[in-house]
């Protein structure tokens, strides 16, 4: 029986950009109900398939066990709940060993902590958070849809998926050596302290490294793609340096956080191929992945190096489309007749 | 008067200064309690300290404070004096209230400290009303209430921000989660998971942060401060975060585990603000020795004051309490500066 892997972050879709931006909030009971969704979803095959949900203290995994449709094989992976971010790696390291497929519900920061665990297992990414560069806003209905046709091998997970990249931070600094992983961008801002995580004053982004650009993404990748986009499976990526606007060669104007257009001073942007490091000398600073501040740096030296062996994100449109082009979808008899 | 932040290295080493002094304050608050010389009752902040001190911090000197039962924290980390703190739990003359309020009453307008609150969830209207001074007469200040998970669910809570939301009031609402309404886990008390999520109903924001990293609730606290300055209306802030106590001294606790208890005092604020500071070369251990010695003596000195201070004349037990005393009162009033209340 194919067996598909769900990851509900109950955190996503709350931070601070709530306050300082124009983000929504994605509460609980939204969730819930796209958490069941992505169950409805999964009956869009013939196969019946079995499902493992992440666990958690607020209730979303307990009510999509009771709201599941009957023919769905589920139960909760068997684990302790720490309510942090640890959760999703837990969940998506079992999934890496047992799933055919995984439904990540969240934002930038949930993808990333899912896909680095996950391996090769396919994962489709649902926005239910804030940065929303890798997860989709795609109904969860079809997003279980999705996992259904490759989980059971209804389309070939090869031909509807993209191989994402990923970038590796080392960072030396007076208390020694740091590291860090990123999807989509690490970034650097010169607040002292993680605080609330979230970029809160774009004036404080002094640059960083993407994996993948578009104008109409959103943070640092929206700041890439002004420039020269770069399509998520495409190779490299590329390097940037800010200033003031006012005295640097260039300026970009770019969506850094929903509600959040701003003009960006460009000192240097340098593309990058993949392993190719760029290298920051920073004072006083804050380095973050996927929109989320994450490690203090006093007086470091930090090399960004955009790595080719990222997840493998789900193209939920070619899925379905492939699995429409085989006829998948289709009862060519009767349904009387097939009983 | 909060005079400090968190943008340079001695304001950093002062908030530290006073999360400390907090927890110094409340230790030896829990053991006078306990010996009997503290009268009434006492819930201790420790555990809260970045909460209260990351808050104040981001307020301006100026602004207003509404407290809570567990007001201690507050009335540091706002700047008051821990002398005349002390001296007011003692039940002392010379405390902030003349020694008639005790540990639940502790109040001084001219820190801004509205006052700490025997009533669960009573702050969040005295903001609200201080936010409508502000606005009518167009000062430049903020009010802040603090509320607890429990005064979250309270009525006046709810007609607090409500009126605050609709009129656009400067004002702060920050719930200090500390997991439990007296003996009842939050998620027994509540239907959302996130308290913050609860703006959503008065059309303000609401974000949940780490009441446990004075960085975190430093900056979101600085977000509401501005977007109440501006105009823009109140903001609602949760800081996830614990007591170390009970919510009384002397509760028995059985509702929580020690595994629970100590799980979040790996993640002490004290201990991790302190790591930071070292990491940054911004304090050392010998630094830090030697400031908890200071703080050490700090408390030492106002126990020393509380001790040596006099006890309130009974001929003045009903002075102090009413701007106008109504003629109801005023005959008890009188019948106690006669003869101490003895005549009946």
């Amino acid at each position: 029986m194919a067996h598909i892997g769900l990851i509900v972050n109950p955190s996503a879709g709350r931070d601070i950009r709530r306050l300082t931006g124009g983000a929504s909030v994605v509460d609980n009971y939204a969730k819930r109900s796209t958490t069941v969704c992505v169950l409805d979803g999964l009956t869009l095959v013939d196969e019946t398939v079995s499902v493992e949900i992440m666990p958690d203290k607020t209730g979303i995994a307990e009510h999509a066990i009771g709201e599941a449709p009957s023919e769905l094989d589920i139960s909760k992976v068997e684990m302790p709940i720490k309510e942090t971010a640890a959760d999703t790696r837990r969940a998506a390291a079992h999934f890496r060993e047992t799933a055919d497929a995984v439904v990540v519900l969240g934002g930038d920061g949930t993808s990333r902590d899912a896909a680095l665990e996950l391996g090769d297992v396919p994962l489709v990414s649902v926005s239910t958070g804030t940065n929303n560069v890798v997860p989709t806003p795609v109904d969860g209905t079809v997003a279980g849809a999705a996992a259904a046709v490759i989980a059971t091998a209804v389309v070939d997970a090869e031909t509807v998926t993209t191989r994402h990249g990923k970038i590796e931070v080392r960072a030396d600094d007076v208390n020694g050596e740091k590291h860090l992983t990123g999807l989509a961008t690490i970034g650097i801002t010169d607040r002292p302290f993680v605080g609330t995580r979230a970029l809160v004053d774009p004036t404080e982004l002094l640059g960083g490294v993407v994996s993948r650009a578009h104008p109409a993404a959103i943070g640092l990748t929206s700041v890439a793609g002004c420039i020269e986009p770069i399509a998520p499976d495409a190779p490299g990526g590329a390097a940037l340096r800010f200033g003031d606007p006012d005295e640097t060669p260039r300026s970009v104007r770019a969506i850094l956080a929903p509600g959040m257009t701003t003009t960006i001073g460009l000192e240097s942007h340098e593309s990058l191929d993949w392993d190719e490091p760029a290298v920051f000398e920073l004072q006083d600073c804050v380095i973050g992945a996927d929109g989320e501040r994450e490690v203090e740096l006093a007086d470091a030296t930090v090399t960004m190096t955009p790595t080719a062996n990222g997840p493998r994100l789900v193209d939920v449109d070619g899925a379905l489309q492939a699995a429409s082009e085989k006829g998948a979808l289709i009862s060519d008899r009767p349904l009387a007749d097939a009983e | 008067m909060t005079d400090y932040t968190l943008e340079t290295e001695d304001d950093r080493l002062e908030a530290l200064r006073r999360m400390l002094t907090i927890r110094e304050f409340d230790t030896k608050a829990g053991h006078y309690f306990a010996d009997g010389e503290i009268p009434g009752f006492v819930h201790l902040y420790i555990g809260e300290e970045a909460v209260g001190v990351g808050t104040c911090a981001a307020l301006d000197p100026d602004d207003y404070i509404a407290s809570t039962h567990r007001g201690h924290g507050h009335c540091i980390a706002k700047g008051l004096d821990p002398d005349l703190m002390m001296a007011e739990l003692f039940g002392k003359a010379d405390g902030y209230c003349n020694g008639k309020g005790g540990s639940m009453h502790i109040a001084d307008i001219d820190s801004g400290m509205l006052g700490a609150n025997g009533i669960v969830g009573a702050g969040p209207p005295l903001a609200t009303g201080a936010a409508l001074s502000i606005s009518h007469q167009d000062r430049d200040q903020v009010a802040l209430a603090f509320l607890g998970d429990g005064a979250t669910a309270q009525g006046q809570v709810h007609e607090a921000i409500n009126q605050a939301s609709t009129w656009d009031l400067p004002a702060i609402f920050l719930i200090e989660n500390n997991q439990y309404g007296e003996a009842t886990p939050v998620e027994k008390q509540h239907n959302v998971d996130q308290l913050s999520d609860t703006a959503q109903a008065y059309d303000i924001p609401g974000v949940t942060v780490d009441g446990m990293d004075i960085t975190a609730v430093y900056e979101a606290v600085q977000e509401g401060r501005k977007r109440a300055a501006n105009g823009d209306g109140p903001t609602l802030i949760e800081a996830e975060t614990y007591r170390y106590h009970g919510h009384y001294e002397g509760d028995e606790q059985n509702y929580r585990t020690d595994e629970e208890l100590q799980q979040w005092k790996d993640r002490d604020a004290i201990d991790a603000f302190k790591a930071r500071l070292i990491d940054r070369d911004e304090l050392s251990e010998a630094e830090f020795e030697e400031m908890q010695a200071e703080v050490e003596e700090t408390i030492a000195d106002a126990i020393e004051f509380a001790h040596d201070a006099e006890l309130p004349h009974p001929q003045e037990a009903y002075d102090d309490m009413f701007s106008d005393t109504v003629p109801e009162i005023e005959k008890f009033a009188n019948r106690a500066r006669t003869d101490g209340g003895d005549s009946r």
